[in-house]
């Protein structure tokens, strides 16, 4: 691989033992994907930042590169974390304890700690054609997709790496020839809410989990259905990019020009729409003392559809409703009279957190109504829930009356 | 004994028991690192443990904390002894590179035709080679 002066003398250790050490991931990661060089990116997001993911060896491991002094270069958001820092939800002490000492080490580093998976509904946007390093599979899937931007998969440390140094080799899916869609869905079942498109996705990525799908038959998708439909994709499957012809920027005009030779073709109808939910369902019990929503972090969009969905309501006394976002939503929401609005029925819109990145299951919780299929599919594994998946108005009447009904 | 070809994701040498696994493998929530018991619901692995294994599976998938869980399985040695993939993905090549697991993928003969669940596999890499011992051949 083909090294700038500049970028020799990083690896060489010239420029401290954290960028030194960074360059090396940056150089193996580019040896095995064949790159010719690096190249520079705008910005980074890190992820994996839950004491479940970064576990204590992680935690020591980010704590040693902060206290080399590790700094980084480029604007550097943060991933949710495993607490709210705005207020006392009842977690364990010494998850929250070591849940910060992992989001100070970042912080440390100069990263901005605004713990959200969506910091692209918050002034961290990417254009078309420009390349970043952004981690958080969902965020990943939205920039490539979406936005147009050009990102590979990265796991927690090569986003951070990249932060350091501001750069990241150039294979994947930042070469244009790299981005053509090997699997064509057509769509034939009919989408009418979140739920279904992140069924769509759980469906299409567990059949297909290292493709670039292309869809066709979708129509007037809004932000907040590329945004569930493509952390399903991500989550159910390894999916990094997607292209809906006719829609997404690289789709837009040709579809010739998006579709590989020998692209496979899927259909979709109502049956395999079915299949993608009963993929996500492991609910037991119908009496349901836990509902979140909020996975990806709700836009202002879908707080303001919960206020209304629970408008004159209150949550059962059996129930917890958790809400998820960020603060940067949430003080916005909070000026326009939501937050409120949504608090009165008894839910909590939390910030910073995410249920499965967090530990709600201390609290007792097991037999859970999510509209997240992304939820859907690690809830089981990270909180040891059993999970109802259907419509955002479904998990507000299970919140209202402690039972799931379909 | 078969030597087969294939090329190093993370520099490593062990040997052990072959675990195949024909669906991708997501780390993050799906893999208990205390035990290296597989959690992820409905998963083919669901309830096996990783541990000690030499993991031949296709590729990774799912979320991009999986780099941090590949380092504790390698660091709290709970995990496989090795990695064998189809190819290796860069979440799952990152935690291995931090925390020292061998990885190899795009083996020169396709690994789930000379590999079966108990054999004794070699994963070499640093020379670039995996080698198999069919179960029982000793």
């Amino acid at each position: 691989m083909k090294l700038t002066d500049h970028e020799k003398s990083m690896l060489d250790g010239e420029h401290g033992a954290p960028v030194q050490k960074a360059m090396e991931i940056l150089v193996a990661l580019g040896k095995i994907y064949d790159a010719e060089r690096l190249i520079p990116i705008q910005s980074a997001h890190v992820a994996g930042l839950s004491l479940k993911s970064h576990g204590v060896a992680g935690m020591e491991w980010v704590e040693e590169m902060a206290a080399s002094a590790a700094k980084v270069c480029i604007p550097t958001t943060l991933n949710v974390i495993g607490l709210d820092r705005s207020r006392d939800l009842g977690l364990p002490e010494d998850w929250c304890d070591k849940q910060m000492r992992i989001g100070k080490a970042y912080e440390c580093m100069g990263c901005y700690g605004n713990s959200s998976c969506v910091p692209y509904y918050h002034g961290f946007t990417p254009r078309f054609g420009e390349h970043i390093a952004w981690a958080e599979s969902s965020a990943v899937v939205y920039t490539n997709s979406v936005l147009g931007a050009r990102d590979n998969r990265e796991g927690g440390p090569s986003a951070l790496a990249a932060a350091l140094t501001g750069r990241t080799p150039l294979y994947g899916y930042h070469l244009d020839a790299e981005r053509l869609a090997n699997v064509h869905v057509r769509v034939s079942a009919r989408l009418r809410n979140l739920a279904d498109y992140g069924a769509l996705g759980a469906f299409v990525g567990k059949r297909f989990s290292n493709a670039v799908p292309a869809f066709s038959g979708l129509s007037a998708m809004r932000t907040e259905d590329h945004v569930y439909l493509g952390a399903a994709l991500a989550s159910s499957g390894g999916v990094a990019l997607y292209h809906v012809l006719g829609m997404t920027p690289d789709a837009l005009f040709n579809d010739d020009k998006v579709l590989a030779k020998d692209c496979i073709e899927l259909e979709v109808t109502e049956k395999e729409l079915t299949m993608g939910r009963e993929q996500l369902c492991s609910g037991t019990s119908r009496q349901i003392d836990y509902v979140a929503v909020g996975c990806p972090h709700c836009s202002l969009n879908q707080l303001a559809e919960l206020a209304r969905l629970l408008d004159g309501k209150k949550v059962n006394s059996g129930v917890t409703m958790w809400i998820h976002t960020n603060v940067a939503i949430k003080g916005l929401a909070a000026q326009l009279g939501i937050i409120d609005a949504i608090e009165r029925s008894g839910a909590v819109v939390t910030q910073d957190l995410c249920t499965i990145l967090s530990c709600p299951e201390a609290l007792g919780f097991k037999n859970v109504v999510t509209n997240s299929a992304k939820m859907a599919f690690y809830a089981p594994g990270s909180n040891g829930f059993n999970i109802w998946f259907d419509d955002v108005a479904r998990c507000v009447d299970a919140a209202v009356t402690g039972t799931y009904t379909e | 004994m078969d030597r087969i070809k294939c090329r190093i994701i993370s520099k490593g040498k062990a040997e052990g028991e072959a675990l195949l696994c024909s669906q991708p493998i997501g780390f993050n929530f799906s893999v208990d690192v205390e035990t290296g018991v597989v959690t992820e619901h409905k998963h083919e692995l669901e309830n096996v443990s990783i541990k000690d294994k030499i993991l031949v599976f296709p590729n990774g998938k799912g979320s991009t904390g999986g780099s941090y869980v590949v380092y504790q399985l390698a660091r709290l040695k709970t995990g496989p002894k090795a990695i064998i993939n189809k190819i290796c993905e860069p979440i799952i090549a990152v935690g291995a590179i931090i925390g020292d697991l061998p990885v190899v993928d795009s083996l020169e003969t396709d690994p789930y035709a000379v590999i079966e669940n108990g054999d004794h596999v070699t994963v070499d890499a640093i020379n670039g080679f995996v080698e198999v011992t069919k179960r029982g051949a000793q």
